[in-house]
């Protein structure tokens, strides 16, 4: 087993990229060599960090819900308070993304409802949405 | 001429000849990157009157955009009558018995270059100036004409208000195609649902994908052909010049729309070519729009590559990247502080 997952993985993108795309018979093949180097080397990035960013993600709505004043968008005030206690089944990131999800669903609902009626927590949950993408971003060579 | 493509060039070759009622030899076939939408192949031919190469875009098995082949080519057929510089459309085959899907054929524009990499390496970087002046002319060009003149009416709808029409596709797109919740897609949709803009006082024929990476441009910097026509629609001309200006088309350089000119140049050139004024607040809408309608695009690719049988890599580089790069885009420019680490603010 190499016990490294995201460093053999970008091992194998720059080996595709510089070594087998150079190699390459048609542009077809050298461009889709290419673009599976860069995806490999991506996703060796998102392999190290998946399941830390989906939690810290979870946890930075939990802070959010747990936040809200108590009349925040009623019709979802017991699903965001179930949701401050859930945990996801096990680490797989299967059911990391089950937890995540359903965070993001609330929270979808929470922000339709802040851009009307509460202008703090809109600008609250756009600085989630900022962190979040941040925690998601990939800028592979 | 890789074998495997040999047989697909002959059946090619075959059913030209009896469409063309001349003999067609098969000289060389080779598939080529790019043409996200359909498999593209570049064909050589030998017929009476010599030697021609040709393009070939086949109906793929699933595709990033989900198109309608006649539209785009009879679009192809549109512009090419009225002089705009376009690959000549000479056959469209719908009959999928032929080729096993249906198919269109192109005359080759030859000699020229449409990776968006190349305009980075020499020759063609002292060139960008030329370049995006010769791209902003024509986005304006197309703008400027008559969509009645055009003929493209006759067959494509011409919505009463095309930015609600537009906004209605493409968050349709998201509806049915997300695979998990997106919050920055859902903010801009209900953004854009709030500062509908008018309709503009004239409607245009709107390319859709109309960017640096959908032409066709040669050593000395000018623009032989545009490409992929498969979104074009009746609708409003800022659309296409939002999406040419979009982030994403040079990222992650900053400066250069597109990767060719500034962006507040790009719109002059433009409105030279267009003879038209660039409404500041209706753009406003229309930049956020086309971020939007990047995302629905990569969303759907995602879709693609998880459910369809296409395996294609380029889905599944929307699919990750381009979607991480368009949600930054969009949150840079929604978040009520404008914090402009991704994209310049709106014009």
């Amino acid at each position: 087993m190499i016990p490294r997952l995201s460093e053999g993985l970008a091992d194998l993108a720059g080996k595709l990229a510089s070594a087998i795309a150079p190699e390459t018979s048609s542009r077809y093949a050298m461009a889709n060599t290419g673009m599976i180097a860069m995806l490999l080397s991506a996703l060796a990035v998102e392999s190290e960090r998946a399941v830390a960013s989906r939690m810290t993600d979870v946890a930075d709505l939990k802070t959010l819900f747990a936040g809200c004043d108590r009349q925040a968008h009623p019709a979802g005030r017991d699903a965001r308070a179930a949701f401050l206690d859930c945990s996801p089944a096990s680490l797989r990131l299967s059911d990391v993304d089950a937890v995540h999800a359903e965070g993001l669903r609330l929270l979808i609902d929470l922000h339709a409802w802040a851009e009307d009626h509460d202008p703090a927590l809109d600008k609250r949950i756009w600085d989630f949405l900022l962190a979040h993408t941040e925690h998601h971003r990939l800028d592979p060579p | 001429m890789h074998p495997s493509l040999e047989p697909l060039g002959e059946r090619l070759a075959s059913y030209l000849a009896d469409r063309w009622d001349e003999p067609v030899t098969l000289l060389d076939i080779q598939q080529i990157p790019g043409g996200a939408s359909r498999e593209t192949y570049r064909v050589g031919l030998r017929t009476p009157s010599g030697e021609r190469g040709v393009i070939v875009r086949r109906d793929p098995k699933t595709s990033l955009i989900d198109t309608e082949r006649s539209l785009e080519y009879r679009t192809y057929q549109a512009v090419h009558r009225a002089g705009f510089p376009v690959p000549e459309p000479l056959v469209l085959e719908e009959d999928p018995s032929h080729l096993q899907r249906p198919f269109s054929v192109m005359a080759e524009v030859a000699g020229c270059e449409s990776a968006v990499a190349a305009l980075a390496q020499p020759p063609y970087a002292a060139h960008r100036q030329r370049l995006g002046e010769g791209l902003w002319s024509l986005i304006g060009r197309l703008a400027a004409m008559d969509v009645g003149d055009l003929g493209v009416a006759t067959f494509m709808p011409v919505p009463e208000h095309p930015a609600a029409h537009e906004l209605d596709y493409w968050a349709g797109v998201i509806d049915s195609d997300a695979l998990h919740p997106q919050p920055v897609a859902r903010a801009a949709i209900r953004w854009l649902r709030r500062r509908l803009p008018p309709p503009p006082p004239r409607p245009a024929l709107v390319h859709g994908d109309f960017r640096a990476g959908n032409i066709l441009f040669d050593q000395h910097g000018d623009i032989r052909a545009v490409l992929d026509w498969e979104m074009a629609h009746v609708g409003d001309p800022l659309e296409d010049l939002a999406w040419s200006l979009d982030p994403l088309w040079g990222w992650p350089e900053r400066s250069l729309a597109g990767g060719l000119l500034p962006r507040e140049e790009a719109i002059r050139v433009w409105e030279r070519a267009s003879g038209l004024i660039v409404d500041r607040e209706a753009f406003r809408w229309w930049q956020v729009f086309a971020s939007l309608k990047g995302l629905a695009i990569w969303i759907s690719s995602t879709e693609d590559f998880v459910n369809g049988e296409s395996k294609e890599p380029i889905l599944a580089v929307a699919g990750w990247l381009m979607t991480d790069r368009q949600n930054r885009i969009l949150v840079d420019r929604l978040h009520p502080d404008v914090p402009g680490r991704w994209a310049e603010p709106l014009l």
